[in-house]
């Protein structure tokens, strides 16, 4: 399969995966195993803003074209038009209600024929959403499209040709890795600040294209979306727990260090 | 109440953003030190701010004058002196696009929008404000072009603009007076220059100053809406938004002054509680609050007529002088909330104190407010 865009021309076409994910500032309750989704408001992925914004630096440099894709309800058309209004070119919204309760698999199952109807050099996603904080959906992509992946890049130091540079942050320190395009790349949050969507922006995201497509539209057996063809389940859902109210110590520091080291090591008994 | 669409709830995270990563972290510097925000306005420009309310015809984007208010008492409640770089701009450009010929509207509107020229409005002299059909400044027709001379003041963007809606005497005999007063595009040129930045107790960072007119030639074409003897009427017909805006501004104002003491006032103990447990400070954060939810109420109304072109000019008029008012005593409120840390510079209670007593003098003062409102409450509804 290649889905290599001609790049002789320099030109750089760049899919960006996003989610509309339930704002996790907010207080999120749950009741009866599930979120409580009354009353909450929804926003784009915080580290899909962070993909978003990589793309459209990339496209300031080598033209080409920035299309995102979401997977979700009606209302995920919001964080679409976001990205529109930021600077993306086009939307793909895949909206059917057969995807819902998808696990990372189904999301990349479902991207995988979506994103090879076009030619493409590079996908970019978040490291993970900010919902689920899963993570799987970027690598389990770029597993069925047979290509490359960075995960955690905090950098894209270089695109030239055919290949790609980016910096990652992995388990012992900075990894700067080169990869052959097309290539997938998920985005640490500290990859750049992601722009302002302008004023100007968000009233021009309305003539911007946004497709919507169905499974069927994409060949895709219901069965093997969704919570029909999920693999995995979550079988309970947990409030965190309370943290308990932190204790202030007053006094001179001589003192309170005293009472304090007593503590932790009588109380907390953290030295075992 | 007006619901917001997608694109207005879009705008508003953007606002929010730019108040929150650019405006908050410098304000306090800026303001002290006064100096002139160019980053801030450079942002501004990007977002498309000078252009909010300017047509899309003509390069702007159009935004209701609801969702316009909202977002000025947003900036206002993180800075009010941003709020002054855009607002009489955009009175200006208001000014062009209802009473501008079609040439002048192609021609300004759209560099008007992105903000690559920037003004505002020069009405007040240093001998009236208020009473503006006595202002002195004239301007002598001459073949293609008039000659104009005499003084403004405490003009609002005057040393960083570069064009202004200037308001002058074409015929000095007319009666009654207005009949003689004009409005004129003034670009910076020969003739008209800035004598002095003036100085002031808040509203810092936003320039006020004083512009002199010495035999300033300006072409005939210049004069908007091409018909001398309508300026005061053009004028006045602009400070229905500016009103509106003013009152948005109070409203920024004096939800900030509340939001500072309502979090100041839970943490903040004295005597072993929480002053917001002891029962003064309880009625003047109730009072607070009532009035931020009242002049919320005012704009918000005032606003939704004015887009529907309903009639608002008293009702404008109630909001800014209802939200301007609430800004002033919550700054007040807010300052004795704080005790002293309230009056320290570290803290912004001290600039909303300062900034509020000009939301009751600019665009109409409020003891003339007044007036018009209870003449406007007697013409319709007479016995
Ligand atoms: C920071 C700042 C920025 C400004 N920006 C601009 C700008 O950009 N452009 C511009 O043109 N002007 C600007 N102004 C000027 C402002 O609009 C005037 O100060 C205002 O209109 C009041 O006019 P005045 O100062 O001449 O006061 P006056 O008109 O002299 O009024 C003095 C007092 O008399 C009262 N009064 C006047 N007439 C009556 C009456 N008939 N009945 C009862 N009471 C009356 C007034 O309410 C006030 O209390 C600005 C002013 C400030 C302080």
């Amino acid at each position: 399969m290649r889905h290599r865009a001609d790049f002789s021309g320099g030109e750089l076409n760049v899919i960006v995966l996003i989610k509309h994910v339930i704002d996790v500032e907010l207080n999120v309750r749950v009741r009866d195993g599930s979120v409580v989704q009354d009353g909450m408001t929804y926003v784009l992925s915080k580290w899909d803003e962070n993909a978003i914004e990589a793309a459209l630096v990339l496209k300031d440099a080598h033209d080409g074209e920035v299309t995102a894709v979401t997977i979700g309800p009606e209302r995920s058309g919001e964080s679409l038009r976001k990205a529109l209004a930021m600077g993306v070119d086009k939307g793909v919204h895949i909206n059917d209600p057969a995807t819902e309760g998808s696990d990372s698999m189904g999301y990349a199952r479902i991207l995988a024929k979506t994103v090879t109807r076009q030619p493409y050099d590079l996908i970019l996603a978040g490291r993970q959403s900010q919902d689920t904080d899963q993570g799987g959906t970027g690598p389990m992509l770029a597993e069925l499209l047979n290509i490359p992946l960075v995960g955690n890049v905090v950098e894209i130091a270089a695109v030239d040709g055919t290949k790609l540079t980016a910096h990652r942050n992995g388990d012992a320190g900075k990894e700067v890795v080169e990869v052959t395009l097309p290539a997938l790349l998920t985005a640490n949050d500290s990859l750049n600040e992601p722009r302002l969507a302008s004023l100007r922006g968000i009233m021009a995201a309305k003539n911007k294209p946004m497709e919507i497509l169905t499974l069927a539209d994409l060949e895709i057996d219901p069965a093997t979306v969704g919570a029909a063809g999920a693999g995995t389940e979550v079988v309970e859902m947990q409030p965190p727990r309370a943290r308990a109210a932190g204790q202030k110590f007053e006094g001179a520091p001589e003192e309170i260090t005293k009472e304090v080291m007593g503590l932790l090591v009588n109380e907390a008994k953290i030295f075992g | 109440m007006t619901s917001l669409t997608n694109d207005d709830t879009l705008i508003l995270e953007t606002i929010d953003r730019f108040i929150e990563r650019e405006v908050k972290p410098q304000v306090r510097e800026l303001e002290h030190d006064d100096i002139y925000p160019a980053d801030l306005v450079e942002t501004m420009k990007g977002l498309g701010l000078f252009g909010a309310t300017i047509a899309p015809e003509y390069g702007g984007l159009g935004l209701s004058t609801t969702l316009y208010a909202k977002i000025v008492e947003r900036i206002a409640a993180a800075w009010m002196s941003l709020t002054g770089i855009f607002n009489s701009h955009l009175i200006m450009a208001a000014a062009v696009q209802r009473f501008g010929t079609e040439a002048q509207r192609r021609e300004f509107l759209p560099k008007f929008a992105t903000g690559e020229m920037r003004g505002g409005l020069a009405l007040t002299e240093p001998d009236c404000g208020t009473d503006l059909q006595a202002i002195r400044t004239t301007a002598v027709r001459e073949r293609d072009h008039y000659v104009i001379n005499g003084t403004k003041t405490w003009i609002s963007n005057g040393i960083q603009g570069q064009i202004f809606a200037l308001l002058v005497k074409t015929d000095t005999t007319a009666e009654p007076r207005h009949r003689g007063m004009s409005l004129f595009l003034a670009e910076k040129g020969k003739g008209f220059t800035v004598s002095r930045k003036l100085e002031k107790l808040g509203y810092k960072g936003i320039d006020s100053a004083e512009l002199v007119f010495e035999d300033y030639a300006v072409p005939a074409d210049r004069l908007i809406g091409g018909e001398e003897g309508l300026g005061l009427k053009h004028t006045l017909s602009g400070l229905e938004l500016g009103r509106i805006n003013v009152a948005a501004r109070g409203v920024g104002l004096a939800r900030a002054a509340l939001d500072e003491s309502l979090a100041y006032a839970q943490v903040r103990k004295t005597f072993g509680k929480p002053i917001c447990e002891h029962q003064s400070i309880q009625i003047m954060l109730a009072d607070m609050a009532t009035r931020v939810k009242a002049a919320q109420l005012m704009v918000e109304s005032a606003a939704a007529a004015y887009d529907k072109g309903e009639r608002c000019d008293m009702e404008a008029g109630m909001a800014k002088l209802f939200a301007s008012e609430a800004a002033l005593t919550n700054a007040t409120d807010a300052m004795r909330i704080h005790g002293g840390y309230g009056y320290s510079k570290e803290f912004n209670i001290e600039r909303y104190y300062r900034d509020a007593p000009l939301l009751c003098i600019g665009e109409g003062t409020n003891e003339i407010q007044r007036i018009i409102i209870s003449r406007q409450l007697v013409e319709r509804n007479p016995v």
